[in-house]
């Protein structure tokens, strides 16, 4: 049973490993407003994530996460200023976030445009259009129902960690149960069986990144609200954090293989370094190395064991690994 | 026909190409130029030899990430070894072409080895090698001052007009052309793309063959970081930040399928030079850089997307029958000559757009080209990064100052911090022939070079912001000194907390050299006056509002005694605020360099103290204003203060123009600042 799931056991030790040395060191980290505030912070990668981990499970990939984050902030911000209610302008983020991702789901599931090329195309086109529209100026004077949704700021994270609990605990339980679950994993395995099966792969593609889309535009929101005002140069890098937390998480970028726990695992653990280093002390110039080492580390560890069974079993089934 | 010179369609971005010629023939001032044509060339080829490096890589369906990291690692590792390690010239590069291959080896090991996804393993490897880089330099080393012999790797021309390093281009090309299209090895490589597993079943060594290409890809980064170093005259940790994905682009943009199995070489050039032609176009008439990621992300979808309708209409034609042939060939013609026309419609719709964009700037030339007594002076104005709001800031008083005095202002820059793009914006303005070039420094050494070869050209240039090398500009139109600015950080910090106690100090990036100099003074001034006040930590914010939010939280719980927060970056000094602000620790200050724009709403609520800043609508104004008297050489040696429109008179020291000392805006007078 545990075979199945070495990915995910493997980030949870970890998890743990880190745990137990921060707990050693420097117990502060574990200071419930800590947590909190880490929880707020990651929030919109997790949210992004999950939204990249159904895209990767098709065998596509998508690194114009990044800048639709920013284009649906800056979009939900315009709406609220404009004198939408803040859930008309969350609805308005959401919107155009999966309007984006529909239209690189039609290139890549209809033009069959390699998504890793109409993506980086989006990437940078949305990029520097949404600088030459708002010249850098940020979006400011925000209504006061604005920040926080409208709720306190005490009460707001309850709500978030609500909303994290629905979203993975809904996705995870869908992708294991519901037939779209599986379309999903029998595309990224193998798209020709699946379309022999019935499967149509194309809508199947197209439906997961407007999905994803959506998904950003929501993160973008989460991540707006927390702020009386909103750069326009969010979300630069945020397609490899994502990329990596989903990767680490136990996903093939292949396709077929990997899960929502698995990525909710991958972001806790990228998530929790660069804080962990900060309070043990470490400086600020070896952060970006040790998170690279840990990446490599993570998937090489995995190959290893990976490798191991290989020898001891000779055939092994390969069917997708579900939570 | 077309099948046989042009096995991946390339002819639609031969296409491409020939109307971004023909376009910026028409508009842009001195386009189409031997020199310019070279110049192009030249500064293609660091990205050039990244991405001849990459299509191997992709033809065997794979994916480098890292070589722009790599590039980076490579060339701060040679400048450690020649400048702090002392070791000659050739030892050092050895050095530098070692770590290339250390690193393209560890690709190689985990890619062929252990059979992990390319796309993973070098996204981890993009940031250990940048991570790495980092930590060489911690951030702030800048190494300079290498041979002149080996600049002109970089700088010099063969025949005086010829790249010195097109030749060393030429050769990996070459190299790679043989490699990839006269060899077993080459035919080996695309077999891989095609299907591993039946390569494999062929007799072929798989995992040698896919280490081979990371290991090379590895070797040319490190030759592209010596060039890199050779051009710019300096090595730096971000040295090389982005290349990849432009690297990529271009190779799939040349036909390279990103599946594996499909692409060769020409391809890749063909598409580097629709990128550089587009960027070199775009620059020399004026537009803003903003329009070359619009245009490049249409360009590759366009492209890709025609070349893949065409492609997919061959496809059923296969199992016609051989009675139908001539009804096979003109489906075959009609589905080509539809492609074309698709193609040419995008593209010319494109440059419809784009002509539309540049009417402006059609009106003014005709207006240059009027008689020269009345010629309007054109000044190019450069920000360091055109997205930060201290420039937008900028911009604003440097419009005001063109309109005044009827000049024509090109404000343009990287979008996001870049010395080497700034430099080869540069490079373009000179090709255009500008009157005057003001450039806010990323990196004096980098810059000094190019700036010096504006002034040999009798282009007037001055330095804003941050300075060039004395001897590359006229003048400096300094707003404030490095000195002046630290200490009145420090002094107000000193102030605010009765001089002793800790602060913590949320900078740019690790590498800003702005951020970096007033550090130093800061410390300085601690050591020298305020032994009782410490320094505590720094932390990046990579001009991020939320990531210097949420360094500013972190640092609150890990430093609990520090009463103060220093940021010195205009988008941190919001997010350090908020972050005490969500702490509700009123006893914990904030001050900073910021505007006063996006600070209002903490300086009001008593969050943060204190900015330190000077005008920055005035800067600007000054700077065009200054580069207008440049262009009419109105500025006679040994001046001592000149006449700035409403600015009165400012003081000239030597040859730096300084706008004032820095201006403390609080709660009383921040009403006043509007900007």
């Amino acid at each position: 049973m545990l075979r199945r799931h070495r990915r995910e056991v493997s980030v949870v030790i970890a998890i743990a490993a880190l745990a137990i040395v921060l707990a050693a060191v420097a117990p502060g980290y574990f200071a419930r407003a800590n947590l909190r505030d880490l929880f707020l912070a990651n929030l919109p990668v997790l949210i992004i994530a999950l939204g990249a981990t159904l895209v990767i499970l098709t065998g596509e990939i998508d690194i114009s996460v990044g800048s639709v984050f920013a284009v649906c902030g800056v979009t939900a911000g315009l709406a609220a200023k404009a004198g939408l209610p803040v859930l008309a302008a969350g609805l308005a983020a959401c919107a155009v976030g999966a309007a984006t991702g529909a239209i690189n789901g039609l290139l890549v599931a209809k033009v069959r445009v390699p998504s890793i090329v109409v993506t980086l195309a989006m990437m940078v086109a949305l990029r520097d259009a949404l600088r030459w529209g708002t010249e850098g100026a940020w979006v400011q004077d925000l209504p006061t129902g604005f920040q926080w949704l409208g709720l306190t700021q005490s009460l707001y994270p309850v709500a978030m960690g609500a909303v994290a609990i629905a979203l993975v605990g809904a996705m995870a339980w869908g992708m294991r149960h519901l037939a779209v679950g599986r379309a999903i994993y029998a595309t990224g395995s193998n798209p020709d069986a699946a379309r022999l099966v019935g499967f149509d792969t194309a809508f199947v593609k197209l439906s997961v990144f407007a999905v994803a889309g959506g998904l950003t535009g929501l993160a973008a929101l989460l991540n707006a609200v927390r702020f009386n005002q909103i750069p326009t140069n969010a979300g630069l890098g945020l397609e490899m954090k994502v990329i990596a937390a989903v990767v680490v998480g136990g996903a093939a970028i292949r396709g077929g293989q990997g899960n929502i726990v698995g990525t909710l695992l991958g972001v806790t653990l990228l998530s929790a370094i660069g804080p962990a280093l900060t309070f043990l002390g470490v400086s600020a110039y070896w952060e970006r190395a040790i998170q690279g080492g840990i990446i490599l580390a993570a998937v090489a560890l995995d190959a290893a064991r990976e490798r191991a069974d290989t020898q001891r079993t000779r055939i092994r089934p390969q069917g997708p690994a579900y939570v | 026909m077309f099948d046989r010179w042009f096995p991946n369609g390339e002819w639609i971005l031969l296409v491409a190409l020939l109307v971004e010629i023909a376009i910026f023939s028409a508009i842009a001032p001195n386009f189409l130029t031997l020199g310019n044509g070279f110049e192009v060339t030249r500064l293609s080829i660091e990205l050039g030899l990244l991405a001849i490096a990459l299509t191997p890589v992709i033809i065997t369906g794979g994916i480098d990430l890292s070589v722009g990291s790599l590039l980076g690692l490579a060339a701060v590792l040679f400048g450690a070894a020649y400048r702090d390690w002392g070791l000659p010239l050739p030892a050092a590069a050895s050095i530098a072409v070692l770590v290339g291959l250390a690193g393209g080896g560890l690709n190689a090991l985990l890619i062929a080895r252990l059979n992990l996804p390319p796309l993973i393993v070098t996204l981890g490897s993009f940031s250990l090698f940048r991570g790495l880089a980092e930590a060489v330099t911690r951030g702030a080393v800048n190494y300079t001052e290498f041979p002149s012999g080996f600049l002109l790797l970089g700088q010099g021309y063969l025949w005086s007009v010829v790249p010195a390093q097109l030749p060393i281009f030429l050769l990996v090309f070459v190299a790679y052309v043989i490699l990839l299209h006269r060899s077993v090895l080459g035919r080996a490589l695309y077999a891989i793309g095609f299907s591993a597993a039946g390569a494999r079943y062929a007799g072929i060594p798989v995992s040698k063959r896919l280490a081979l290409v990371y290991l090379l890809a590895g070797l040319v980064s490190s030759v592209a970081a010596l060039i890199y170093v050779a051009h710019l005259g300096q090595a730096r940790s971000d040295a090389g930040t982005g290349y990849e994905l432009d690297a990529i682009t271009a190779v799939v943009l040349g036909g390279t399928s990103v599946f594996g199995g499909r692409g060769n070489l020409w391809g890749t050039l063909l598409g580097l030079a629709a990128l550089s032609v587009l960027k070199n176009g775009l620059h020399l008439a004026a537009l803003p850089s903003e329009l070359t990621g619009v245009l490049i992300g249409t360009l590759l979808v366009a492209t890709i997307a025609v070349d893949r309708l065409r492609t997919r209409g061959h496809a059923p034609l296969a199992v016609h029958s051989e009675e139908e042939e001539t009804p096979v060939k003109n489906s075959q013609v009609a589905i080509l000559c539809g492609a074309i026309l698709g193609g040419a419609i995008l593209v010319a719709g494109t440059n419809v757009w784009l002509i539309r964009s540049i009417q402006p700037v059609l009106r003014g030339g005709s207006e240059a080209s009027a008689p020269t007594g009345t010629r309007r002076p054109v000044v190019a104005v450069m920000p360091k990064a055109k997205g930060d709001p201290y420039f937008v800031s900028c911009r604003t008083g440097a419009a005001e100052a063109a309109k005044e005095l009827g000049v024509d202002l090109i404000w343009d820059g990287p979008t996001s911090l870049d010395a080497a793009r700034q430099n080869e914006l540069v490079e373009n303005w000179i090709t255009r022939g500008v009157d005057v070039i003001a450039v806010a420094v990323e990196n004096r050494a980098g810059i000094s070079t190019v700036l010096r070869k504006a002034r040999q050209r009798g282009i007037g240039v001055l330095s804003w912001d941050a300075d060039a090398e004395p001897d590359a500009r006229d003048y400096f139109v300094n707003q404030a000194t490095p000195e002046g600015i630290a200490n009145a950080l420090t002094d107000e910090a000193a102030r605010l907390l009765d001089g002793k106690g800790e602060f913590a100090i949320i900078t740019g990036a690790l590498s800003a050299a702005n951020q970096n100099e007033w550090i130093a003074f800061i410390k300085k001034r601690l050591g020298d006056k305020y032994p009782d006040l410490q320094l505590a930590t720094i932390r990046p914010s990579d001009d991020d509002r939320d990531k210097a939010f949420s360094e500013t939280q972190t640092i609150l719980r890990v430093y609990p005694s520090v009463e103060l927060v220093m940021a010195i970056s205009a988008p941190a000094v919001p997010g350090a605020a908020e972050a005490v602000r969500q702490a509700r620790r009123s006893d914990v200050k904030v001050i900073g360099l910021s505007l006063p724009s996006i600070c209002k709403p903490y300086i009001d609520a008593g969050i943060v103290q204190t900015i330190v800043l000077w005008d920055t609508r005035d800067l600007g104004y000054l700077t065009v204003y200054a580069g207008s008297l440049l262009a009419q050489e109105s500025i006679p040696e040994g001046t001592k203060s000149l006449e700035a429109g409403r600015l009165g008179s400012v003081e000239v020291r030597g040859t730096e123009i300084v706008l004032g000392p820095p201006v403390l805006i609080n709660k009383a007078n921040i009403a006043q600042f509007d900007f």
